[in-house]
């Protein structure tokens, strides 16, 4: 520090020739400590935050001990990344480590694509941990073959429903398997008065003003519609909303939106109101396995006799399952760019404490905690947390910076979290992939996100009963005019060139 | 986006006087003239500098390659805008949510600030204008949530009244045919009191003499509203109408992004929040400069014009 001091002091005296010699000094430092292992490395982390404030410092200072770094932070609050991600990028402010997570929007990808940062491919088979990430994964999160940065390792898809068990217990009915036993219930839970309170007020299908993370894109998977675009062999390309598939399940929200066994308001409401309605016993059926334990949360001292299912097997009836995967197991990418990190022994020693993030102390300190004051062990191995509110604020912040959630599996001593987390694996086997999840459109970059406003639009509608399905049709072939066919042709052109 | 400040009057006509003149006043007036200084320096640092931003509009800008380093495309850009279909939408919601703005919410301050000019008990006078002040000093934010408290389907209050006395709930919050309603309601709850401020003022100022003179004449009180207090704060009002034209293409950003939802988009979706989607969230910087652009200078033609108009029927207009 007093050498800091000295040094700045000296640079305020010697005016502005000696300024870049001092700036140059600082570099040397910098690269010194790079090479020295010994020194703690200093790293900024431009990371997005889940949770509603960021984490206290107790895991931060062991995370530090445990790396060997000095680690700041900059949280971009998730409900905000798009703009501050896409400003920082603009104004080239940015941190050792940028943490991606919108792989398809336009900005993120010009700017991966423009070399903004390092090319990490060659490295990561020298570090244990990295090494281990599947080369499918690799695949996914490269844009033309090129690796951006480290992929965040998920599985491979997460979606499912959960149920009220109780309201399912006491109308008699079993937990659904097919779309047809979802409809009856998502009826049973509108009409049959599944609280016993005398009172129509309650409805099936609590939902979002969101198609892809709600209801919407899970349900389509159960009916079979491709995730984002159909692939034939021929290597046609077919976006998911121009499939019979589509059609379907947008009949099937718009007969439960029209019955009103699906929230009105759902166009308008946002997610933490649609979990409050669930929580308050308004309505009874969840889509999102994630959530199953902070939606029990939410219930406490709401809900008496609260029990949760979560469902991730329902088939349109021929007995087959889907399930949609997001960005094929990558959620995001931890990006290190070039502007800050400016050598490669630099990039070796972040490519390494990100290694070190995934061994399993690390993975635990951002999972859980400290074992005894955040989670323990019970008698049966199973992991519990054992103050929840100390783990909000220590711990959970953290949970979603993992660079893999995959690496080790916890039993959760709490069975619906358990449970839930087992039937995630399991989506494994159902899961589908987005093929474009690889490739690269330049229209889709340019245009995309704002073509898509005209599916989402006329999908709202359609369910709410304010557009026909001629109506529908017209959307898709606006779509289509407007950019769509390009995008096709320029998918197809980049598929083919994968086949080779 | 930077150019919305474009209308920013810095009343220098400097250039037009001769130069050896503009000479001899400097030296006449140093003081005066050294006094313009900080006010100059500022505008010209953060109001005309930045505008040079303004041509990555015929850029394919890319942050990290600088103005210097991104390719030129002319006029692309604009070509795309006027040739999209969303524009005709984008230029009629600005319009009609501009027209209503004018027409239903520009005279209510007025109207609502005679009326108050009239009371003649100063208590409740003072009163009723601090009750109606309040809702300016909320944000949209809470306005907004307010609003779909209230109108939500899923046992929102006046939905439930509504179901209460046997109708049919109404989705005001999904339905494009409600949205004007709404915003227009909303902008009429939050500003008219605080609107209401400069009239009162104006009002004030009236000279009594004149009132005592239209007495004499047998003017009751609907007449001396009528024939005195208006055309005293017709000034005023004509300013104000010019100002507002001015800004005719901001509608306010914040209000409308919050209303948008994707079944009341091609009624809600105005200038504004084509430009913060289009470029801030989707990240096409030049593009949505170039609607950033157009707005402006739309906006600066209607303030020049109606100023010319305002001047032509005899008033002062705004410069």
């Amino acid at each position: 520090m007093k050498k800091r001091w000295v040094s700045m002091l000296a640079c305020v005296t010697v005016l502005s020739t000696l300024l870049s010699a001092c700036g140059g000094d600082k570099e040397a430092e910098k690269n010194a400590a790079v090479a020295d292992e010994n020194t703690p490395l200093e790293i900024t982390w431009l990371n997005i935050l889940h949770t509603a404030s960021p984490p206290t410092d107790t895991i931060k200072k062991l995370l530090e001990e445990y790396t060997n770094t000095k680690l700041t932070f900059n949280w971009v609050p998730d409900a905000s990344k798009e703009e501050r991600i896409t400003t920082a990028l603009a104004s080239g402010e940015l941190a050792d480590i940028v943490t991606l997570t919108m792989m398809t929007n336009s900005s993120v990808r010009s700017s991966l694509k423009s070399g903004l940062f390092w090319d990490v491919g060659p490295y990561l088979d020298d570090y244990d941990n990295l090494a281990k990430i599947a080369p499918e994964v690799r695949a996914a999160a490269s844009i033309e073959g090129v690796l951006y940065g480290v992929p965040f390792q998920k599985n491979l898809a997460r979606s499912g429903l959960i149920m009220r068990k109780d309201w399912l217990d006491k109308l008699g009915l079993p937990v659904p398997t097919t779309l047809d036993e979802v409809y009856e219930v998502a009826r049973a839970f509108t009409e049959d008065d599944p609280d016993g309170n005398g009172v129509d007020d309650t409805t099936g299908f609590g939902d979002r003003n969101d198609l892809r993370y709600s209801s919407f894109k899970t349900l389509s998977s159960y009916f079979g519609t491709p995730n984002g675009w159909k692939v034939d062999e021929s290597g046609k390309f077919t976006p998911e909303f121009d499939t019979q598939e589509y059609m379907d399940t947008l009949n099937y929200s718009k007969k439960l939106y029209e019955n009103g066994y699906l929230a009105q308001d759902f166009a308008v409401t946002a997610k933490t109101d649609q979990q409050q309605q669930f929580a308050q016993g308004k309505t009874g059926i969840y889509t999102g396995m994630v959530d199953i334990s902070s939606l029990r949360t939410l219930a406490q001292d709401l809900q008496e006799g609260l029990e949760l299912v979560p469902i991730n097997k329902i088939s349109n009836g021929d007995g087959e399952y889907h399930i949609w995967s997001e960005g094929s197991g990558v959620g995001g990418l931890m990006a290190f760019p070039k502007s800050e990190v400016k050598t490669e022994a630099e990039l070796k020693r972040l490519l390494q404490f990100v290694n070190d993030l995934i061994d399993e102390e690390a993975f635990m300190l951002m999972t859980g905690g400290i074992e005894g004051t955040h989670y323990e062990y019970d008698e049966n191995g199973a992991y519990k947390v054992l103050n929840t509110e100390l783990w909000q604020a220590d711990v959970q912040p953290f949970s979603s910076s993992r660079p893999s959630e995959i690496s080790y599996t916890l039993k959760d001593a709490n069975p619906e979290k358990q449970l839930a987390n087992e039937l995630i694996r399991e989506n494994d086997q159902y899961a589908v992939f987005d093929p474009t999840v690889p490739l690269d459109s330049a229209t889709n970059n340019e245009q995309g996100t704002e073509l898509a406003k005209i599916i989402t639009d006329a999908t709202f509608k359609y369910i709410m009963g304010q557009a026909t399905e001629a109506d529908f049709k017209k959307a898709v072939q606006t779509w289509k005019d407007s950019g769509g066919t390009k995008i096709t042709e320029e998918y197809e052109a980049a598929y083919k060139l994968t086949q080779k | 986006m930077k150019v919305s400040s474009i209308t920013a009057p810095s009343n220098l006509n400097l250039e037009k006087r001769k130069g050896s003149a503009f000479l001899t006043a400097v030296k006449k007036y140093k003081l005066l003239y050294l006094m313009i200084l900080p006010g100059l320096v500022y505008f010209i640092m953060f109001k005309y500098l930045p505008m040079g931003g303004l041509v990555i509009a015929f850029q394919n800008y890319q942050p990290f390659l600088g103005i210097t380093g991104s390719e030129w495309v002319g006029f692309k850009h604009f070509i795309r805008l006027f040739t999209e279909p969303t524009f005709m939408m984008l230029l009629r919601n600005t319009l009609i949510l501009f027209a209503l703005n004018i027409v239903i919410f520009f005279p209510l301050p007025i109207i609502v600030a005679l009326m108050l000019n009239e009371l003649k008990n100063r208590h409740l006078k003072n009163w009723i204008q601090t009750i109606v002040y309040i809702p300016h000093f909320m944000s949209w934010v809470i306005i907004v949530s307010i609003t779909y408290v209230f109108l939500t389907v899923d046992g929102g209050v006046i939905n439930e009244l509504i179901a209460s006395m046997g109708f049919k709930k109404i989705s005001f919050l999904t339905s494009p045919e409600w949205l004007r309603t709404i915003y227009i309601g909303q902008i009429i709850w939050k500003e008219l009191g605080w609107s209401t401020i400069i009239y009162l003022a104006a009002i004030t100022v009236v000279d009594p003499q004149l009132y005592e003179a239209a007495e004499m004449d047998g003017a009751a009180r609907l007449r001396k509203t009528w024939h005195v207090t208006l055309p005293a704060i017709r000034p005023v009002i004509i300013t104000l109408l010019i100002l507002k034209i001015g800004s005719t293409l901001d509608l306010g950003f914040e209000h409308m992004y919050l209303l948008l939802n994707s079944l009341n988009r091609e009624v809600a979706e105005i200038f504004d929040t084509y430009i913060y989607t289009a470029g801030l969230k989707n990240g096409q910087l030049s593009f949505s400069t170039t609607v950033g652009l157009f707005k402006g200078v739309v906006g600066l033609i209607l303030v020049m014009a109606s100023n010319k108009l305002a001047k032509k029927m005899g008033e002062d207009g705004v410069y």
